[in-house]
């Protein structure tokens, strides 16, 4: 019969060691049942979370050689046919303190969502006696990011948390923001939009591992874009990470193509630039990466590209 | 073989070791590819953070022009690119209220949205349509003693439903390409590492460590240097190498290579006809030691 063999990460809340473990594969199971039959028959000190069994309660995450799971709603056999491997290792998540081998602490990360007022603030349509009369498309617009079920599988993946101080805000929490801001009974947007902005809402890398890797399907990059789209909207068009989109955005419009020589002062300023990125600019110069004197010309059918612009400007969107 | 060809604003100014490593590859392998005229910038990931549609119409307007030339496919070289290619197309593709409002916009421009092109990355291509035992034929200078370090880059694995062309948590085709030219590919922890391009301007200190952690990773796992299929991964890893140095204690050098690069020296190319020597941190000296290229 073929054995799995899986190795955990254990914490004591002292040391930190992985422990083997040889379980009989059985067919058409989950990566829930594996641990679970690891802690029943083998190990009753191993400690992980699960409850609902049905990617309801988002308790049971767990990485399996580096990638984030949902344990109940994971087939073992998608993921040994994933890795190609009878071995599997397992660790807590990334981003997250452990409190006890493959358990997490969400504390700090409720308390980081609060900054984000991630609670109706209502708007003066409705009342306590009449309600809010929502549109079939008002529903759609919050049905997605009410999906989530704080499971912790985007944070686990994000890799501007793996390098930040702490100050990016995890996807989850920027998908609880979203919610409110699209919400149509939702009466101050800006509310919860503000204290996303300011929290570093322009560092996220778009790697797409949140997008990628949530259980439900959230669509957390499309997300990051509208806040961004809100943030500009609300007048904050003079941070690096605006400037930056915007140097894309015009240049398309101007020639169709990217000018990479203007895209540092147009995303740092002159003085900035001059001050910070000469050792960088040299050392292009000095390999013909950066021509000083290229300017791209007009692609053909420029006029064509403007009238895209045009339109969209049009259609308001 | 025949495509058309998207090179990318990278291609035309810090990548175009790039371009001329890709021609040449191209070339002697007899595929054909025919460069979009009037092409535009594909947004890299940003324009989306101001327009939606602009984004998708940028983009779907780029493949009509591929449609034009009455081609299968629309090839690229770089994983951004492919990605905001997808990305627009698959918007087009599946939703309806999309296509017309973007197609309404591109009527404007005497341009309309079919539907008829596929969009790929050379890396796939190789796999998928020139075959990798093909490939293995045209080898003259196999890359025998070279370890390579296979860097990714998220936009050629995800979001799957976009890219979906091998699985994105344990994908094999760069291995599979490096193995077909002779090279060793070495495993390490960063592989799939993203190399934090697109933020480089608002999240620089954060990005400089990924890149330190990015080299330093296959560098003690013994690599001799890193291969990419991306010129955005390339840049961010080679170019802001000397600035990501200054926060490491140890000494991160790493070259990095293009992949249209790496396949080029075992087709025989030598480094300066596939413009090696443009990288800031220079290959030649581990590719010398490796493959005996004088």
């Amino acid at each position: 019969m073929e054995t799995l063999q899986c190795k955990i990460k254990r914490f004591d809340g002292k040391q930190e060691y992985y422990q083997n473990y040889e379980v009989p594969y059985e067919k058409g199971k989950t990566i829930l049942w594996l641990l679970t039959k690891i802690r029943e028959e083998q190990d009753p000190t191993l400690n992980f979370t699960s409850a609902c069994r049905h990617a309801i309660c988002g308790s049971c995450a767990v990485q399996i050689n580096g990638s984030a799971f949902l344990a109940c709603n994971s087939s073992l056999d998608e993921v040994l046919e994933t890795f190609k491997t009878m071995k599997l290792t397992f660790e807590p998540l990334k981003n997250f303190d452990v409190v006890k081998d493959l358990v997490i602490v969400w504390e700090p990360k409720m308390e980081k969502m609060e900054q984000v007022k991630p609670w109706l603030i209502p708007s003066e349509e409705g009342t306590q006696e009449t309600g809010f009369i929502q549109s079939e498309d008002n529903y759609h617009q919050i049905a997605a990011p009410t999906d989530c079920i704080l499971c912790g599988v985007c944070a686990s993946e994000c890799n501007q948390l793996a390098v930040n101080d702490g100050t990016y805000l995890d996807p989850f929490i920027l998908n609880r923001a979203y919610r409110f801001t699209v919400d149509s009974r939702d009466g101050s947007p800006e509310e919860h939009i503000r204290p996303v902005y300011e929290n570093e809402l322009w560092k996220c890398l778009h790697c797409m591992q949140c997008v990628t890797k949530c259980p439900k399907g959230i669509p957390l990059t499309d997300q990051i874009a509208y806040l961004r789209q809100e943030s500009i909207r609300m007048g904050e068009v003079k941070n690096q990470g605006a400037k930056h989109a915007f140097a894309f955005h015009d240049d398309v419009k101007n020639k169709g193509r990217l000018n990479e020589v203007m895209l540092p002062i147009k995303t740092d300023g002159l003085v900035n630039t001059a001050m910070r990125k000469v050792p960088f600019a040299l050392r292009m110069i000095k390999k013909g990466k950066i021509n000083p004197f290229h300017m791209p010309k007009e692609v053909e059918g420029i006029k064509g590209v403007r009238e895209l612009y045009k339109y969209a400007q049009e259609v308001g969107k | 073989m025949r495509y058309a060809f998207f090179p990318g604003c990278t291609l035309e100014s810090a990548a175009e070791e790039l371009m001329i490593s890709t021609k040449k590859v191209a070339a002697a392998l007899g595929i054909e590819l025919i460069e979009l005229d009037g092409w535009t910038c594909c947004g890299a990931s940003h324009i989306q953070d101001v327009s939606d549609l602009l984004a998708t119409s940028i983009n779907a307007r780029n493949i009509s022009l591929a449609e034009d030339l009455k081609v299968d496919k629309l090839l690229t070289v770089c994983n951004t690119c492919t990605l905001m290619l997808r990305t627009a197309k698959l918007k087009m593709d599946k939703n309806e209220k999309v296509r017309n409002e973007v197609n309404e916009g591109l009527g404007r421009a005497g341009l309309e949205y079919k539907g008829t092109v596929e969009v790929t990355h050379l890396l796939w291509a190789l796999i998928e349509d020139y075959g990798l035992e093909n490939l293995r034929k045209m080898v003259r200078r196999p890359l025998t003693g070279l370890k390579v370090a296979n860097f990714y880059g998220c936009h050629i694995l995800m979001p799957p439903n976009v890219m979906g062309f091998e699985n994105h948590m344990n994908p094999q085709s760069m291995e599979m390409v490096a193995e077909v030219l002779g090279a060793e590919s070495v495993d390490f922890d960063q592989r799939l590492a993203c190399c934090g391009f697109h933020a480089v301007f608002p999240a620089e200190k954060e990005v400089m460590d990924l890149t330190g952690k990015n080299c330093l990773s296959p560098k003690n796992s013994g690599a001799d240097c890193i291969v990419t299929p991306c010129p955005l991964c390339q840049m961010q890893l080679d170019a802001y190498q000397p600035d990501a140095q200054k926060g490491f204690k140890e000494d991160i050098t790493m070259p990095i290579l293009h992949l249209p690069q790496l396949i080029g020296l075992a087709l025989g190319f030598s480094p300066e006809e596939l413009a090696i020597q443009r990288h800031v941190v220079d290959a030649i000296p581990a590719l010398r030691e490796s493959l005996a290229i004088v």
